[in-house]
């Protein structure tokens, strides 16, 4: 253990003296870290909007004698959006972790406001102010636009009844209550009886009889004024303090992951080299360090500078949080578990970087083959699992997903325990395997 | 030892033969039984037997990929043979080894070199020592990166960590060969401190010259086979020196 200690004060000393080499180790991870994590936030999947139906909405409602099919009309209209159904609760737990861009709430009483067409039902929209957010505002005052219109044919066809009652006659209800009208063509016919059968009202029963004429011809044109209006839904719109899209639980953490895997494996794989580089290697081995002790070194060291460098991104990412006003339901202390996940990953990581290490023959060739070979797996791990076969597999012997995973859970999950223990054990299987190779392979470095 | 070395400014003073006193009856300091070491499918060496005994300074000569590497990194253990054993008198670390390329960090200080490889050495006085050898090997204490000091220099921070552990076998390879003469006499009057002093050094050349005036014994290796051993005297008699002149 003394000879690690030593062997990792060492590696200290040396990094602060490559100040650009410690620079770009620390910028470089970071920026593409933000740049992939928008890129597979927002563009390999549809943006997801919650919707929360507190009314109990049947697929099928019938408004006006006419069927609806909730489902259909919805997917017709927001094709590009993946409206996800979940409980208050969860629907505010995913807004607030940035999981879902905005939540649709359909409140009690929805459908029976609407069947009995007094009063207009309200739609309440909770949503990140954000470029998306509003996207998504539009999307649903498209999607309010599009049942309003279909709404509005169902009421203008019951109104027409009604106006037809009121023209012809007969039996009707209206807001649960029977009635029975004459109607304006019988009451104009009797008003003309009366005033034959009373020379001496004629006048008025004409005059009477004239304005039943012309209502009658005033209601024939009501469809065209009916059709010309019609918006029976109110969009409330209220935006929240949820995270926006940039600071989404998933975007930190696959921005986390990719910090710490860049600079453990690149550092790692360069260091060891180095050692060969520098010629030293010969000299450490002959007795004064075991070759385990040397690969735990690296480990140590770079599992440290890897997990420093995540926590200041982590903090930084903590403090924009909470100037967008966020009210985070773990705003802080989940930092210690995000640490140990930043130095169980970053070890895991080192470990295969050792193993690169092991395979090259100077530091250069060591960090550029670390990279040529990490980059590609670590996209492997932003590609769904679902969308394309083996995918899953080969992420899986890697600790990029394995890392999001627990930091994701870390952010965002209201109990990690699972995941985070799920990951972990991932995270330390890969790190003796890909440790053991690389001691393993220490044989080839002497040759 | 150190101190031995410090007090060693005189020239070096040509010796064919071990000093009596030193060699006593304690056996080889080092000896090579039929030692063996292939790299996958090459063979880089093949039953090869050397015995290093205390005043003893053997010259390991041949031409290029020869094995003469290869045998001093088995003498010194960082690489183990494939065939064959080694066996030496300490636990190992009595065994001094200067490669031909220096060993050092070359963005620590020389003095930082020496005192990270003292540490490591588990040396009483780390600094202490560190500072002492810079002395004796008269390179800068100055904190100045060691890879930006002169090849002489860096050869002679070369062997000043070697020297940490006060070995009682030093093995040098190709240690002169960038090395101007004032250099290299300086560098063989502080590794003749030690045949002097009871220990042994055994190194790699391709100077015949300094067999001549260095060496007591030489081996000639030719593609990894021991092709001539014997003392100096011999070599010089012998038809084998004629292959490399």
């Amino acid at each position: 253990m003394r000879s690690v200690a030593l062997l990792v004060r060492k590696d200290g000393r040396l990094l602060r003296r490559s100040p650009a080499l410690l620079a770009a180790l620390i910028v470089y991870p970071i920026v593409i870290a933000v740049l992939v994590g928008l890129v597979v936030r927002f563009a390999g999947e549809q943006p997801r909007v919650a919707l929360v139906d507190l009314d109990g909405i049947p697929p099928i409602v019938e408004i006006g004698g006419q069927e609806f099919d909730v489902d259909q009309i919805i997917g017709q209209t927001i094709e590009d959006i993946e409206l996800v159904r979940l409980d208050a609760d969860a629907a505010e737990r995913a807004l607030k972790a940035g999981d879902v861009l905005a939540t649709i709430t359909i409140p009690e009483g929805f459908v029976r406001a609407l069947r009995g067409m007094l009063r207009s039902p309200q739609l309440r929209l909770d949503f990140n102010s954000d470029v998306l957010g509003t996207r998504i505002l539009n999307k649903v005052q498209a999607l309010v636009f599009s049942l309003n219109r279909q709404l509005a044919e169902t009421y203008i066809a019951a109104n027409l009844e009604y106006v037809d009652l009121l023209t012809v006659g007969g039996s009707g209800s209206f807001a649960g209550s029977s009635f029975d009208v004459i109607g304006l063509e019988e009451a104009g016919r009797r008003l003309r009886a009366l005033g034959e059968a009373n020379p001496d009202l004629r006048p008025e029963f004409d005059e009477l009889a004239t304005f039943v004429d012309e209502a009658g011809l005033a209601l024939a044109a009501v469809e065209d004024s009916l059709r010309a209006t019609a918006h029976p839904i109110e969009l409330v719109e209220a935006g929240t303090s949820g995270r926006d899209a940039l600071l989404s639980a998933l975007v930190q953490a696959f921005g986390l992951a990719l910090t710490i895997a860049f600079i453990s494996v690149l550092l790692a794989a360069g260091s060891l080299a180095s050692e060969r580089d520098e010629n030293v290697l010969g000299r450490l081995l002959r007795g004064l360090v075991r070759p385990t002790e040397l690969l735990a070194s690296k480990v140590i060291l770079v599992a440290i500078l890897a997990a420093l460098v995540a926590l200041i991104l982590a903090i930084a990412l903590g403090v924009l949080v909470e100037l967008n006003g966020v009210a985070s339901e773990h705003p802080w202390e989940r930092l210690p578990l995000l640490v140990l996940g930043f130095l169980v990953a970053g070890a895991s990581f080192a470990c295969f970087g050792t193993l690169v290490g092991t395979r090259t023959r100077d530091a250069r060739t060591a960090t550029l083959v670390a990279l040529l070979i990490a980059l590609p797996l670590m996209l492997v791990g932003l590609v769904p699992t679902e969308s394309v076969g083996g995918v899953g597999i080969v992420s899986d012997l890697f600790p990029f997903s394995h890392s999001v995973d627990f930091f994701d859970a870390a952010l965002a999950d209201a109990d990690p325990t699972r995941a985070v223990l799920r990951s972990t054990a991932w995270l330390v299987g890969l790190g003796l395997v890909y440790g053991t190779a690389a001691r393993l392979g220490m044989r080839r470095l002497l040759a | 030892m150190v101190d031995d070395l410090a007090r060693h400014g005189r020239p070096y003073e040509r010796r064919r033969t071990p000093p009596e006193h030193v060699t006593g009856s304690s056996g080889p300091l080092l000896e090579a039984q039929c030692v063996g070491r292939t790299f996958g499918a090459r063979v880089a060496l093949i039953d090869i037997d050397l015995r290093v005994r205390a005043g003893d300074s053997v010259a390991l000569v041949g031409p290029n990929g020869a094995g003469k590497s290869t045998l001093l990194s088995l003498l010194a253990g960082a690489l183990s043979p494939t065939s064959g054993r080694l066996v030496h008198r300490g636990p190992g670390r009595e065994i001094g080894w200067v490669p031909q390329r220096p060993a050092i960090y070359s963005r620590l200080s020389a003095l930082e070199n020496l005192e990270h490889f003292a540490r490591l050495e588990r040396v009483a006085s780390p600094a202490e020592r560190a500072r002492r050898l810079l002395e004796i090997v008269e390179v800068s204490a100055d904190p100045i990166a060691a890879g930006t000091l002169s090849s002489g220099n860096q050869q002679r921070l070369n062997l000043a960590i070697a020297l940490l552990a006060d070995p009682e076998v030093l093995l040098l390879d190709e240690p002169t060969a960038s090395l101007d003469p004032r250099q290299r006499r300086r560098f063989w009057q502080l590794a003749h401190a030690l045949p002097e002093r009871g220990g042994a050094i055994v190194f790699a050349t391709q100077h015949l010259v300094e067999v001549d005036e260095h060496a007591s014994d030489v081996l000639l290796l030719e593609a990894g086979r021991s092709a001539f051993s014997g003392t100096v005297a011999d070599w010089q008699s012998s038809a084998a020196i004629e292959g490399l002149r």
